[in-house]
């Protein structure tokens, strides 16, 4: 699914310190230190702050996290307290 | 006639974009049904904003924001998924970094066995007390007590264990008042009577208040030694 050496740069809109914000930052960082340790950055976008960053990504529900890279962008929408969906959303794992 | 705005998919680029929406059409609404999301974004470019959604869970975050203790929400795994602002004052750092931080990365090195027994445990002891780590290198004793324990997350309230402050400080200020009063006695209001009449009565009962003061000092005191 992800080769050893791959770099993921990942993006996180957030509202500010909402509940299911700050769970689903919580959640990423303990997803990616189990299976991308190393090698993975957590770009943080506050949209309290700037809604209009929502365009670039066409966020609609928030927590949503985007996949930059690798290529193809993927989305997972949600507080990623599904760590198995969270997994099968970000190609770490195959679909069942 | 005239020609439709948006023509049916004609090439499999078309459909697999069109695929895409609706993956992701769906995607939201499965992360609404389960309670994943709290905010969505509203408005069209020109009038982009983010709407939260209301929950009871709000209104007990502004409480615990008001709140004189800290409070702490830490996950599973012991990371700080909420602190107010109290608690970030307790060890002197920025609230947004306290944020999925470890929190037994605040607690004293000899402490850290008793918090992670505690977190484990949390379902049957109620409290602890033990050394928070400030940045600036001091400690802070602190009692953490379970407030509430639920889907694997344990909301902690610290409460700072030094000896209160705010008597000594009253008592000096209630020593200033009264030096401002005999100020007052001996110039010229003095001469008038009522003025006299009504400064004697303050007097009376800022003695009043530092004798009831000097008392809980001295309960306090006492209770301190016992």
């Amino acid at each position: 699914m992800t080769t050893a050496n791959e770099r993921w740069d990942l993006r996180l809109y957030t509202a500010g310190q909402s509940p299911k914000s700050l769970a689903a930052l919580s959640n990423l960082k303990r997803i990616c230190d189990e299976h991308l340790a190393g090698r993975y950055s957590i770009e943080v976008i506050d949209l309290m702050k700037n809604p209009r960053l929502a365009k670039d990504d066409e966020i609609v529900a928030i927590p949503t996290l985007v996949r930059k890279l690798p290529a193809p962008l993927r989305k997972v929408i949600g507080d990623l307290s599904n760590e198995e969906r969270a997994l099968v959303g970000l190609q770490l794992r195959p679909h069942k | 006639m005239k020609a439709t705005q948006n023509p049916l998919p004609e090439t499999d680029g078309d459909l697999a974009k069109m695929r895409k929406v609706m993956e992701e059409s769906a995607d939201v609404c499965r992360a609404i049904a389960s309670g994943e999301v709290d905010a969505f974004v509203v408005g069209d470019d020109n009038s982009r904003r983010v709407l939260l959604l209301a929950t009871a869970y709000q209104r007990y975050r502004q409480l615990v924001e008001r709140m004189a203790q800290g409070a702490v929400t830490v996950t599973g795994q012991g990371n700080i998924l909420y602190a107010n602002q109290k608690f970030a004052d307790m060890l002197g750092i920025p609230l947004a970094q306290l944020y999925t931080a470890p929190l037994e990365a605040y607690v004293g090195m000899g402490d850290r066995a008793q918090l992670s027994s505690f977190l484990i445990m949390s379902a049957r002891n109620s409290q602890i007390e033990l050394a928070l780590s400030r940045r600036d290198g001091t400690t802070l004793p602190v009692r953490l007590a379970l407030a509430t324990y639920s889907d694997g997350y344990a909301t902690l309230l610290a409460t700072d264990l030094r000896p209160m402050q705010w008597p000594s400080l009253t008592v000096d200020a209630l020593d200033s008042i009264r030096d401002s009063l005999e100020k007052l006695n001996q110039g010229a209001i003095s001469k008038d009577a009522a003025a006299r009449a009504a400064l004697d009565r303050i007097s009376e009962e800022i003695n009043g208040l530092a004798r009831m003061i000097d008392e809980m000092l001295d309960v306090g005191g006492r209770a301190g030694r016992a």
